[in-house]
């Protein structure tokens, strides 16, 4: 088969352009189901082993504070594998280079291997159990050892030995840190639901002797966290149920599955998105490059009709005729996996190295997946050669005494515009052609379509996150958030006390707040959320329903987060049972109505007046925060006069999110660049490849027209002309399908905690459009490079 | 002489939407071992038809085509193919050859296809082709191509050599160049040669003479002794 070989080097080197593009395209969807799918599988293991080695909790329950015997009771409980009782508690930190954050103090018992949720040593060395300092004397620097996050220790320059102040009970604590350490629960580190991204600079985790901790927060034999793991098999909600009903007596105030734990919810939500994008983005470069080669294949065994015929003449037999031909699609395919792995394995070490910096987790997630390789390479020779097959079927009816014969005119005839007359006499010579010859070959017309669809609705995909984005900082910060700073105080202080905060210097204006943490009872179901009481008529938050209308805090009533009361399953109207969950004093119940929606994009939350807030709590005028707008001049001077104040828990600066989401989007856009690249490479190589078809298939026509006195340009207009008809119909429908692709993603990756909003601006439209133009002029215009050179004596004479 | 290939009452016919062709009707015949058989016939008389059935490359409407006593007029697609590929050479008025192969390759395309093949080489400065066989189609005369052609078809060293107006495209001195290569592969390697024709004169260089006129046989025509086509005149 040595003669045929040739003749496919030939076929592959006459077609050098076509080839390379179609190989380029296989080389996309190759590189990025093996970059993806490897940088899922790592990043899902090293989570998995992770979960495993450091028993990663099944349930937690928080409670304001319980003996630590009660742990062995809830060991009884049928179902429960394993538990483990903590404190953890949020703390503020004061330090020189970070002014005031927060820290989660979380205890360990030594030997730490055998708790749920242990944690492991990154660097440094453990904790010791025992203070320097005998008891009852005050605490010194050096006598109480601290590991904290790695994060933490780098965004903030820790070092063996450096100290960080805690603000606990009223008093500051320094601590001495002795190392790094992670633990499962600690993968990914937010504060809250409400924060949009991690924030080292903000918020640490410090983890700490149980005994240290009891002493510092002042909880003697105390825990104020429960965690348990499961046998596998139990019943969850059942043994969560019993367990609860063992806290009763402690309060209890919040429980949650693992699959709420905020960390464990955003890797998910990660591992889910890259596993959508792993199967959809191959699906579609691969699935158009089949396209392509079943574009390319079928136009040659058309082509080749005689040469065909030869071969069957000769002896050659429909199969071996076949395999020659799709010989072409199967080098496409082992060239595209092989420059694919390639690309994927450089494409999943990048990846490996983002979540690196983001995911803290102790195993290096390198790990080259051969299974990806080998799926990536069957996957593309399989469909190429699957293309390729179905385009030459056609070989099998080739008589090789009638492919002599001249072929018989096909039966085009007229089109269905041409009855159109009134249109079609409008209409100039150039695109009365082109519309003849793009309704014959519908085949080629609508598979090129198609993939202008498809990459016209990659770049509309790819432009969306930029716009999610915007629309989120925007309408967070810029319409919900209208203050300059969020102040928190430890504990709910009398509103008079705000008076300290409002003189400084530069506070134009400054409203209350009081968030309840609550549990919301409604016919047999409940979820905990948060209650902001919130001054009727205040203007530095701003609310909207569901419809993005806004909406003023309610006098009476609640307004209710949409994702609480899509779980309870309650509607506008109704009453529902709120019980806090504040931890000092007994929690109270309350009749609550709902009387509307309250659509936060960030963090949720329900809404009542601040009078209402302190009516739960059956307390008055208290406050448990302040949102403040100043004049950014005497910033600084606020900032340090707020760090003076102990009662001051967390400050929260819009500028300083800002700034730290806009360090955060480096990163996006370069993975935005990387995408709308690979959209517009994907459109280019559709479109060049139906320009250079339609061209060859063409010359004659072209080259007689050339003959008439048409110029260069005319006859190039003419080949644009059937190109804009077929690309701008792909554009046009492109927009719509991008849309829709976008809201596949979104409901592919939506979670609980938050959720991308499907906002795609009309500038994006216009952006993703002048992006087609580009690549149906630049491919266009490569296409046509032959039409200078059109012998036009020799594609005249010659019949093929 | 021993029957190469029997024909016995072969039609075929060619149904063109309302139209019926009949190309040949009820047409009898034989091809003897070794023999060069020309076949003359105006156009449209049948003769490219009567080829294409002897060849394999299709089958009679009715009648029976039996190769060394084998009856091939049912044949399955398999089978005609086995039969192409190992007893049949073909040469083309247009000479067909695969333009994206040189010369060489495309007398190799046909010698990949037999267990015994002729020595490419060999055939190719038989046909006086050593020389130029890198070349490719396009950059060749009508009668250097040919000479390819006629190299590709006996390289296979094929029992029957088809030749549909093998010199049809062709000036008189290259005409009869070809036909000088026909008979030397009948000479040198006693294969059998079929010519189609409607250039009378070149029946002087055959055995027998077949004329044919609307799809069947007028008469055939033994020669005695048959001129080489050096000295045949048109
Ligand atoms: N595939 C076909 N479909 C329809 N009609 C056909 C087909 N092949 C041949 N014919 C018809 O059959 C008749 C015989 O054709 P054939 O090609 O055998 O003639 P020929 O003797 O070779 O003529 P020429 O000297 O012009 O080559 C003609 O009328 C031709 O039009
Ligand atoms: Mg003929």
């Amino acid at each position: 088969m040595s003669a045929l070989n040739n003749k496919l080097w030939r076929t592959i080197s006459k077609t050098k352009g076509q080839f390379i593009a179609v190989v380029a395209v296989v080389v996309v969807g190759v590189a990025v189901y093996i970059g993806m799918t490897t940088a899922y599988y790592n990043l899902n293991a090293s989570k998995e082993k992770f979960y495993r080695d450091r028993n990663f909790a099944d349930y937690y329950f928080q409670v304001v504070k319980a003996p630590q015997q009660v742990t062995k009771q809830i060991e009884t409980i049928p179902g429960v594998a394993g538990v483990t009782g903590r404190i953890q508690k949020d703390v503020s930190l004061v330090n020189d280079f970070n002014k005031r954050a927060t820290a989660r103090l979380t205890s360990y018992t030594m030997p730490v291997e055998y708790e749920i949720n242990s944690l492991q040593l990154l660097t440094g060395r453990f904790f010791a159990a025992e203070t320097a300092s005998q008891p009852g004397e005050p605490i010194r620097t050096g006598d109480i050892e601290i590991l904290v996050d790695p994060q933490y220790a780098e965004g903030n320059l820790l070092d063996f030995g450096d100290t960080v102040n805690i603000v606990a009970e009223g008093k500051i604590v320094p601590l001495t840190v002795v190392g790094t350490a992670t633990g499962p629960e600690f993968i990914y580190l937010m504060k809250d639901a409400g924060t949009l991204l991690p924030d080292p600079k903000t918020f640490g985790i410090i983890m700490i002797s149980r005994e240290r901790a009891e002493e510092i927060l002042n909880l003697k034999g105390q825990i104020n966290q429960v965690l348990i793991s499961l046998v596998p098999g139990a019943d969850a909600d059942r043994v969560a149920r019993q367990v609860e009903d063992v806290l009763e007596p402690y309060g209890n105030l919040a429980s949650y599955p693992r699959k709420q734990q905020l960390s464990n919810a955003m890797l998910e939500a990660e591992l889910d998105g890259l596993r959508a994008s792993s199967r959809f983005m191959p699906a579609i470069f691969l699935g158009i490059a089949a396209a392509i080669q079943f574009v390319i294949l079928s136009r040659m065994v058309r082509s080749q009709r005689l040469q065909i015929g030869i071969m069957k003449a000769l002896g050659y037999r429909s199969r071996q005729v076949i395999l020659h031909y799709t010989g072409y699609s199967v080098l496409v395919a082992l060239c595209g996996a092989f420059l694919g792995t390639l690309f994927g394995l450089a494409l999943s070490s990048f990846m490996s190295d983002t979540y690196a910096m983001y995911f803290n987790l102790p195993t290096t997630i390198g790990a080259v997946n051969t299974q990806a390789i080998v799926y990536g390479f069957v996957f593309s020779i399989v469909i190429s050669t699957l293309a390729g097959l179905t385009a030459c079927r056609s070989v099998v009816t080739i008589n090789p005494a009638e492919s002599m014969r001249p072929e018989p005119p096909k039966g085009g005839g007229k089109t269905l515009i041409e009855d159109w007359l009134w249109l079609w006499h409008r209409l100039d010579t150039a695109w009365k052609m082109s519309i003849r010859s793009a309704a014959r070959n519908r085949g080629r017309f609508g598979i090129t379509t198609i993939g202008v669809v498809f990459a016209v609705g990659m770049l509309v995909m790819s432009l969306f996150t930029l716009d999610a984005v915007d629309y989120m900082i925007n309408k967070h910060y810029y319409q919900d958030q209208r203050y300059d700073y969020l102040v928190r105080f430890a504990s709910p202080v009398k509103e008079s006390e705000l008076l300290n905060i409002e003189r400084v210097e530069g506070v134009q204006k400054s409203e209350p707040l009081l968030e309840v943490p609550v549990k919301i009872n409604f016919n047999g179901k409940s979820e905990d959320d948060v209650i902001t009481g919130l001054e009727p008529g205040a203007t530095l938050k701003r609310l909207s329903d569901q419809h993005e209308h806004p909406i003023e805090v309610p006098g009476e009533g609640m307004l209710i987060s949409q994702r609480t009361i899509n779980k309870l399953g309650a509607k506008v109207g109704d009453m529902v049972e709120v019980e806090t969950l504040l931890g000092i004093g007994p929690s109270r119940q309350t009749p609550v109505k709902i009387v509307g929606i309250s659509n936060q994009l960030v963090g949720g939350g329900c809404f009542v007046s601040l009078q209402q807030a302190n009516l739960l709590l059956q307390v008055r005028q208290l406050v448990s925060g302040v949102m403040l707008k100043m004049d950014p001049v005497f910033s600084t001077g606020l900032e340090a006069e707020l760090e003076e104040m102990t009662a001051v828990s967390s400050i929260l600066s819009r500028q300083k999110e800002l700034d730290n989401f806009n360090k955060n989007m480096e990163a996006s856009l370069y993975s935005i660049s990387v995408l709308v690249i690979f959209s517009l490479l994907l459109g280019f190589a559709i479109v060049y490849n139906s320009s250079v078809i339609s061209f060859s298939e063409r010359q004659r026509e072209l080259a007689s027209l050339r003959v008439l006195g048409f110029s260069i340009k005319e006859v190039s207009g003419i080949l644009l002309k059937e190109n804009l008809l077929q690309s701008l119909l792909g554009v046009a429908l492109g927009l719509p399908f991008g849309y829709l692709m976008v809201k596949g993603y979104i409901s592919a990756v939506n979670t609980d905690l938050y959720s991308l909003p499907v906002i795609i601006y009309p500038a994006t439209y216009v952006y993703a459009v002048l992006g087609s133009f580009f690549f149906i002029i630049v491919a266009h215009l490569l296409a046509v490079r032959g039409v200078k050179q059109l012998q036009l004596v020799e594609v005249l004479k010659n019949k093929d | 002489m021993e029957v190469l290939i029997k024909l016995d009452r072969v039609t075929k016919t060619y149904h063109m939407g309302e139209v019926t062709v009949n190309a040949l009707r009820e047409t009898t015949m034989d091809v003897f071992q070794g023999e060069i058989l020309v076949i003359l016939g105006p156009s449209g008389s049948g003769k490219s038809t009567l080829l294409n059935i002897m060849g394999g490359m299709d089958l009679p409407t009715t009648g029976e085509m039996i190769f060394l006593g084998e009856n091939l007029s049912q044949a399955s697609d398999h089978r005609l193919t086995s039969y192409r590929r190992n007893e049949i050479g073909f040469v083309f008025q247009f000479y067909n050859l695969i333009p994206d192969l040189t010369g060489k390759e495309n007398v190799e395309l046909a010698a990949d296809l037999v267990d015994e093949p002729l020595d490419v080489h060999e055939v190719l400065k038989d046909v006086g082709l050593a020389d130029r066989m890198d070349h490719f189609p396009s950059q060749m005369s009508g009668g250097e191509q040919q000479r390819v052609s006629i190299a590709r078809a006996a390289v296979k060293n094929p029992r029957l050599l088809l030749c549909d107006e093998p010199t049809g495209a062709l000036d008189y001195q290259t005409g009869k160049l070809i036909l000088s290569l026909l008979a030397k592969i009948n000479q040198d390697h006693g294969s059998t040669v079929v010519i189609v024709t409607h250039n009378t004169p070149i029946g002087d260089m055959a055995h027998r003479v077949v004329r044919m006129r609307d799809g069947t046989i007028a008469d055939i025509k033994e020669n005695t002794s048959p001129l080489p086509p050096e000295r045949i005149e048109w």
